[in-house]
């Protein structure tokens, strides 16, 4: 776990995922500060934010937002899984730039409003095809990392339901003004 | 967020991925001895196993599952197809019925799946959420169901034999064939899923008056099994006595 942190550390520090984002390309994004009341770099998320729980959204929040920030999108993502890498947990864009953060448990029914703080942010499809956040399961024994990766963005994108990450990274090219992650461990006994 | 969210509409969605064009011949490699539109026969209970009818009066008798295995199953067909704006659902539709009846024929290589699948899903439930499924909110029976159809409930230290999406799959499969399968087989009660996909029923001859009003979507439902037409033999299988009668 200690070598676990250690490496989250560093890509915090560095401001940057692991990722081969198309948004590293661009001008050194300014690091956004993302944190959690229940989760924290290095550290085993708790079970309820997993299958082995309830399977619940974590409660994420952010500060230090880039001047300019029109729309945020937030991105969980595996890179030590996937064919090829990473596996998406979650994906969320079309938020608010007046949101600060988003509460535990957004919705995986389909009738079911996002909070009023978030309207018009819309959930896209993770590594299963789904429109909602699917926490870790990793195979048994198995330390795996977790990027919660929130971009600020320089316009609202006007995106339409249904895109994956690879869209939403497509869409994002040239408007990231800052991006910063979270970066909890999770091992399945 | 709260748990207490309006039931969704999985139907559709469940739908679009059955392709209803061939739900109304889902079942028809199935052999049970329930007659259409018959409320199934009480059967004494195999030794060590509790008919579901025994502990609450006036309900369905199951033959092949226990009275825990049956209240389960029902509950998660009724997720699968819910009663909604649209009609009935699953349930009503007696697709755990035709699931009982079908393990002790044609399904009965599945008898041991289901011991084992459905006893490994509870587990999981009260694992991971605390509770038995039937006690759970809606919002976590639907979230615990999407977690046993992803197999992110593999190995979750519940037992499932190989993948949760496995168990998973083999339910949604038969609840399909219980709902929108021949009513001869034990499913379909009163022909709730057919009307469901507005399917008219299976005619033996068309007529150009019927071709005109199936085209313009008015061809009203004859409401009867395909074996109720004297040009289809059965095929019947029980568990006391097999014989196939097969007359073509």
């Amino acid at each position: 776990m200690r070598a676990l942190h250690g490496i989250a550390t560093l890509c915090l520090g560095l401001g940057l995922s692991l990722s081969a984002d198309p948004a590293n390309a661009q001008p050194a994004p300014r690091s956004i500060l993302v944190e959690s009341p229940v989760l924290t770099s290095g550290d085993a998320m708790p079970r309820v934010y997993t299958p082995d729980g309830r399977n619940l959204s974590p409660p994420l929040t952010w500060s230090n937002l880039p001047d300019g920030t029109r729309e945020i999108a937030v991105l969980c993502s595996d890179f030590g899984a996937g064919n090829p890498p990473p596996w998406v947990h979650w994906i969320i864009y079309g938020i608010p730039a007046t949101a600060n953060g988003l509460p535990e448990g957004l919705p995986i029914l389909p009738e079911t409003s996002m909070p009023p703080e978030l309207s018009g942010a819309i959930q896209g499809l993770n590594g299963w095809r789904r429109p909602y956040y699917r926490g870790p399961a990793p195979p048994a024994g198995t330390p795996h990392i977790y990027h919660f990766t929130v971009y600020a963005l320089d316009q609202p994108l006007g995106l339409e339901p249904g895109l994956d990450r690879q869209d939403l990274l497509r869409a994002m090219q040239g408007h990231i003004l800052g991006q910063g992650e979270l970066v909890p461990v999770y091992t399945r006994f | 967020m709260t748990d207490e969210q309006p039931r969704t509409i999985s139907r559709r969605a469940l739908l679009r991925g059955a392709g209803v064009a061939g739900a109304a011949a889902a079942a028809s490699a199935v052999g049970v001895s329930a007659e259409p539109g018959i409320a199934p026969t009480p059967a004494p209970a195999p030794p060590g196993m509790q008919p579901a009818g025994a502990a609450a009066p006036g309900r369905v008798v199951y033959e092949q599952l226990s009275a825990d295995e049956a209240d389960l199953l029902e509950a998660i067909a009724d997720q699968l197809i819910p009663e909604d704006e649209h009609g009935p659902g699953a349930v009503a539709a007696g697709a755990v019925v035709y699931i009982d009846r079908a393990l002790g024929g044609a399904l009965s290589g599945s008898r041991e799946a289901y011991r084992g699948g459905l006893a490994a899903f509870e587990r999981y439930c009260r694992s991971s959420r605390g509770a038995p499924f039937r006690d759970l909110s809606h919002v976590d029976q639907v979230s615990a169901l999407i977690d046993v159809e992803t197999g992110a409930a593999t190995g979750a230290r519940t037992g499932f034999a190989g993948s949760s999406g496995a168990f998973f799959g083999m339910v949604r499969s038969h609840v399909l064939q219980g709902t929108f399968g021949d009513p001869y087989y034990g499913g379909n009660r009163n022909f709730i899923g057919w009307d469901l996909i507005k399917y008219p029923g299976v005619r033996t001859a068309v007529s150009p008056g019927l071709q005109t009003a199936l085209e313009a979507g008015e061809l009203e439902p004859n409401h009867r099994s395909a074996y109720d037409a004297d040009n289809f033999e059965k095929a019947v299988v029980s568990n006391a006595r097999k014989e196939t009668h097969h007359g073509d």
